[in-house]
């Protein structure tokens, strides 16, 4: 009777844990649509500025939008942008505001969770009360502080969001570090003279990031919300750029139609709102099966 | 003394992810009034699931599939069959005629709450119409200070008490914040024999401590707690599940010594679960062999150790260490059998230095041999 | 404490320094006209000075109430901060109560029913209230009941009460500036129904996503509590449902929901920027989002150092609590 590999076994239990969760199943799904979307976009919504394809184009400058047509399939909002190719490029938009703010977020989170709270000491305790600070200020008050005085644009509000995103991979990594630290094992190779940087990365880093791994899928939701939200203040992206937030803004006016067809608009808000929805919920949903499955306690049956 | 419990048959499986764990396999055992009967085996061989099973405390994903217990409460009356019951029976049952104490007494009580609380509430659960009818007569001696008005509202809520406690009338009264004051006085009443009950155990000063928190206590401490709280209501049968084994060795003893003295007065039988033979010897009467979820042999605590039959109960004496030990340790060969595919037939066959041909074929059942000793094996009952 | 509100302080006044001397001099003309005065601002009101010597000019400043002018408010920011936080601290005390209550009971029950049909509605209540953005969130709401029902209208209160208060200050005396309870102290209930149905949208939306939260942290922590051992010995003791779960369980599940409490009133107030901007209430959100719009800089400053002293206050409202829940934090 061959037995597999146990570290194998327990990836493809882990695998099975994941996706026996129906919503991980739709979560990927959903993802998968949107990584396709996002990698087809100069075939399926080509652009009309080749050096700038998130310029979106607009067939004229009325300030009603107009319904879905054989022109424009999502129809048009304020200013005649079509609305598919903000849908379309706009994805792209996403990953990049995802990728880019918990990437870094991350890096320096998990790294300076890791030192602080394996060496603990002075560096532990200075640095957990300036993530106390940071901690004080809502994020979005924070980012709004910071993108004001970087100035506007889509770029400043992805750096101004790094800044404050590593705050709580900090707290969470350092956490777990706390724990292991304190293993038999971790012990054990103390005392057999293994050095503090290889007990770091090969003991305690991959034992201890699970949480973090969680956090990030769900956090890339989140960072996508407040960047919409600031694009949507007019603080993020500007007018007429592919990007979802900002297209709900164009829509601001348009939110309530004459009084005998008030949803007569629904499309200008609905669809880049619908985009937001689905994409942050394919995240979610993911990071969600993700925490289940490594919780130790939901695990075994 | 006659039956107190008869367990025949006794299925319990879980429903995992690595498949259906048979955990007992059919298990068929009986408990006589006044005796203690001692359930060992090794770990994870079926003794916790069989007295959850007893109790009915299996959580999903664990079901009781078949089998009865069948529990004689009154010699005259005929047995009940436990798994047959509602819940409400098994509520007012558990905590009261059968009681069960656990391994870990770190974590068996409420940190939030303190200990008066929690040993209290089994009064509260289980005793309400004999509280109630003793705070009746309390309210009507002279030395009763309570204002009439007061008096007159506690009488009435008191005597509906002590004839029906789970009357709509005192449910209703329940949702009146002034008026259901009442049940203050009740909740004095169980405090003062928790106080009475943690005293029998031999804890100093427990008015202090049934105002103290769990943490403020020591291990041994927590565990009298735990038998206080299944002692309180006088169970006829107590159940311990591995109860000292997370214990230090004196802990051990004086909480051993102490079930032995309180089963002269206050308990009737004790199902005592553990993986210590050396406990077993000293305080039981009656031994039953685990393994694997099957019964192996049932016996006279002399008669296990003087004459054991069952070759797995043979190889587990032989493998406790003697004084006089030079040689090698001697240990059973191969492993505990997965309990998902266990072995076919007999579930030892596998390790057994008896094994004969319809071993892995058919399962042995519990056959009696001598006076009271049942063994389940067919290599022995071939011999005879 | 105080460190966390000193380095809030440090790290605002930061980022204000990060504008350049004459980007600030700005702050302090009230005219175009006044723009080639601004080297003589500069050095009038010193700043180019060292880092250290601005920082304690601008506490003391702060120390006499004194946070400069808000162009968005056309009034100094304090006197503004009192027109606008009682919006803000309206829709909070409807709203806090609605999502404790509800938040906690969603939770318990997911908990006690794990995995049934009723987990799995609330998980999915959950997950797709913590996937829809406040802001999309609102949008959707006053579509619906504002733009499809017309049955709750967007704003604070209606125009004609809005005059009659103006125009009537000996009729109706503003004790709270909260129309809802000053309508009532007044006797006019019309008043109060008035404000109230302009309340509804924004309790939906803002219990709606910060229950999904809550719902969460709670589910997970009665699971944990559910497996423990304790609840075991009370099962044995023959309790019942209630006495197991709401007694019991509840209490020790409580626990880590307290810590996360900071976490969601730090959520809730990013959520009421959204809801105030989008059902047009003038509230301290509204102030803050205009005020990044418009560059109003003070605004900024002190709306900020106002979040961080909401957060040093409710982390040690949470401490208070831990330590009336747990009784093993008493001691230490």
């Amino acid at each position: 009777m061959t037995e597999t590999h146990p570290r194998l076994k327990e990836l493809k239990f882990t695998f099975y844990r994941i996706f026996r969760n129906p919503s991980a199943i739709i979560g990927f799904t959903l993802l998968i649509f949107f990584i396709v979307v996002a990698i087809g976009a100069p075939y399926i919504a080509p652009p009309k500025y080749p050096h700038n394809p998130y310029r979106m184009p607009h067939k004229g400058f009325s300030h009603t939008p107009k319904p879905p047509s054989s022109e424009a399939i999502f129809g048009t909002t304020s200013g005649q942008y079509d609305i598919f190719y903000g849908a379309v490029w706009g994805t792209r938009t996403a990953f990049r505001i995802g990728i880019f703010v918990v990437g870094i977020s991350m890096l320096i989170g998990v790294t300076l969770g890791t030192i602080s709270g394996y060496y603990g000491g002075i560096l532990d305790e200075l640095l957990m009360r300036f993530v106390d600070v940071v901690f004080a200020i809502p994020m979005l008050v924070l980012a709004m502080a910071i993108v004001v005085a970087f100035g506007r644009g889509l770029d400043n509000v992805m750096i101004a969001l790094a800044m404050i995103g590593w705050r709580s991979y900090v707290r969470v990594m350092r956490s777990s570090i706390l724990t292991l630290r304190e293993l038999d094992y971790v012990q054990a190779a103390k005392i057999m003279g293994v050095s503090n940087l290889k007990i770091m990365l090969r003991h305690i880093l991959p034992n201890g990031i699970y949480p973090v791994l969680v956090m990030a899928f769900m956090d890339i939701g989140s960072m996508v919300i407040v960047a919409a939200f600031m694009s949507f203040l007019g603080l993020g992206a500007p007018k007429g750029y592919a990007d979802w937030g900002q297209m709900v803004a164009l829509a601001r006016n348009y939110i309530v139609g004459p009084p005998d067809d008030p949803l007569k608009y629904w499309f200008a808000i609905a669809i880049p709102g619908l985009c937001i929805i689905l994409f942050v919920l394919a995240w979610n949903l993911i990071g969600d099966a993700l925490r289940d499955a490594f919780d130790p306690k939901i695990r075994r049956g | 003394m006659g039956k107190l419990i008869e367990i025949k048959e006794l299925v319990t499986n879980f429903n995992t992810y690595e498949g259906v764990v048979k955990a007992l396999n059919g298990v068929s055992l009986s408990i006589d009034q006044g005796i203690t009967f001692g359930l060992v085996g090794e770990s994870g061989c079926g003794k916790s699931v069989t007295a959850r099973s007893i109790m009915r405390l299996i959580q999903p994903p664990g079901v009781i599939v078949s089998g009865e217990v069948l529990f004689f409460d009154d010699e005259s009356q005929t047995p009940v069959d436990l798994l047959q019951q509602s819940e409400a029976y098994m509520r007012d049952c558990c905590g009261n005629k059968i009681s069960m104490i656990f391994q870990e007494p770190n974590a068996a009580l409420n940190p939030t709450f303190t200990i008066g609380e929690q040993v209290s509430e089994s009064f509260l659960f289980h005793q309400v119409s004999e509280m109630s009818a003793k705070i009746l007569d309390d309210l009507s001696s002279p030395a009763d200070k309570t204002v009439i008005l007061w008096k007159s509202w506690l009488r009435f809520c008191f005597r509906i008490a002590a004839r029906n406690p789970g009357s709509p009338i005192l449910k209703l009264v329940e949702r009146i914040p002034l008026l259901k004051g009442w049940k203050r006085r009740l909740k004095k009443e169980a405090i003062q024999r928790s106080i009475d009950i943690i005293g029998q155990l031999h804890i100093p000063n427990p008015e202090q401590v049934v105002n103290n928190y769990p943490h403020n206590l020591s291990g041994g401490m927590k565990q009298r707690i735990v038998i206080a709280i299944a002692l309180a209501c006088h169970p006829v049968l107590l159940i311990a599940d591995e109860a000292t084994s997370n214990l230090d060795v004196t802990v051990q003893a004086q909480i051993l010594e102490l079930l032995v003295e309180l089963k002269k007065t206050v308990i009737s039988s004790i199902l005592l679960i553990t993986h210590d033979l050396g406990v077993v010897a000293e305080t039981c009467d009656r031994v039953g062999v685990m393994y694997a979820g099957s019964l192996c042999e049932v016996a006279d605590v002399k008669d296990i150790f003087e004459r054991p039959l069952h070759p797995y109960t043979r190889a587990l004496l032989n493998s406790v260490p003697k004084k006089t030990q030079t040689d090698k340790l001697y240990s059973i060969e191969g492993s505990v059998p997965n309990l998902v595919t266990p072995p076919s037939g007999c579930r030892f066959h596998p390790r057994c230095p008896l094994r004969i041909e319809i071993c892995d074929q058919q399962e042995p059942d519990l056959v009696l041999h001598r006076e009271n000793h049942l063994v389940a094996c067919h290599a022995i009952s071939e011999e005879e | 404490m105080a460190f966390v509100l000193f380095g809030v302080s440090v790290l605002i006044f930061s980022i204000l320094m990060t504008f350049s001397p004459e980007r600030r001099a700005l702050a302090y003309i009230s005219s175009p006209q006044q723009v080639k005065d601004i080297p003589m601002i500069v050095k009038q009101f010193g700043l180019d000075d060292p880092f250290h010597l601005q920082y304690l000019r601008w506490i003391k400043e702060i120390s006499s109430g004194n946070f400069g002018y808000s162009v968005v408010a056309g009034q100094p920011v304090w006197d503004a901060f009192w027109k606008y936080f009682p919006v803000t601290l309206e829709l909070n005390l409807f709203t806090s109560p609605l999502i404790i209550i509800i938040g906690i009971w969603l939770g318990m029950q997911a908990g006690i029913h794990y995995n049934t049909s009723i987990d799995h509605t609330t998980r999915i209540f959950a997950i797709i209230g913590w996937s829809l953005p406040t802001f999309l969130f609102s949008l959707i709401v006053l579509m619906i009941f504002y733009g499809y029902f017309s049955v709750f209208p967007p704003g604070i209160i209606s125009d004609e009460f809005t005059l009659f208060i103006k125009e009537n200050p000996d009729k109706y005396t503003q004790y709270t500036y909260l129309f809802t309870v000053d309508g009532l102290l007044n006797g006019r209930l019309d008043i109060f129904w008035d404000a109230l149905k302009h309340l509804i949208m924004p309790i939906i939306t803002q219990v709606t996503v910060v229950v999904a939260l809550l719902l969460r942290v709670m589910r997970s922590s009665m699971i944990e509590e559910i497996s423990k051992d304790y609840i075991i010995t009370v099962r044995a003791k023959g309790a019942d449902h209630k006495t197991i779960y709401h007694k019991h369980a509840k209490r020790n599940a409580l626990i880590p929901v307290v810590t996360v409490a900071g976490w969601l009133v730090a959520f809730s107030m990013e959520g009421s920027i959204a809801i105030e901007i989008i059902f047009t209430r003038q509230g301290i959100g509204w102030w803050l989002a205009t005020s990044a719009v418009q560059l109003d800089i003070p605004v900024l400053m002190a709306v900020c150092l106002f979040f961080g002293l909401v957060y040093v206050i409710t982390n040690l409202i949470i401490d208070i609590l831990y330590a009336y829940i747990d009784p093993r934090i008493r001691l230490t």
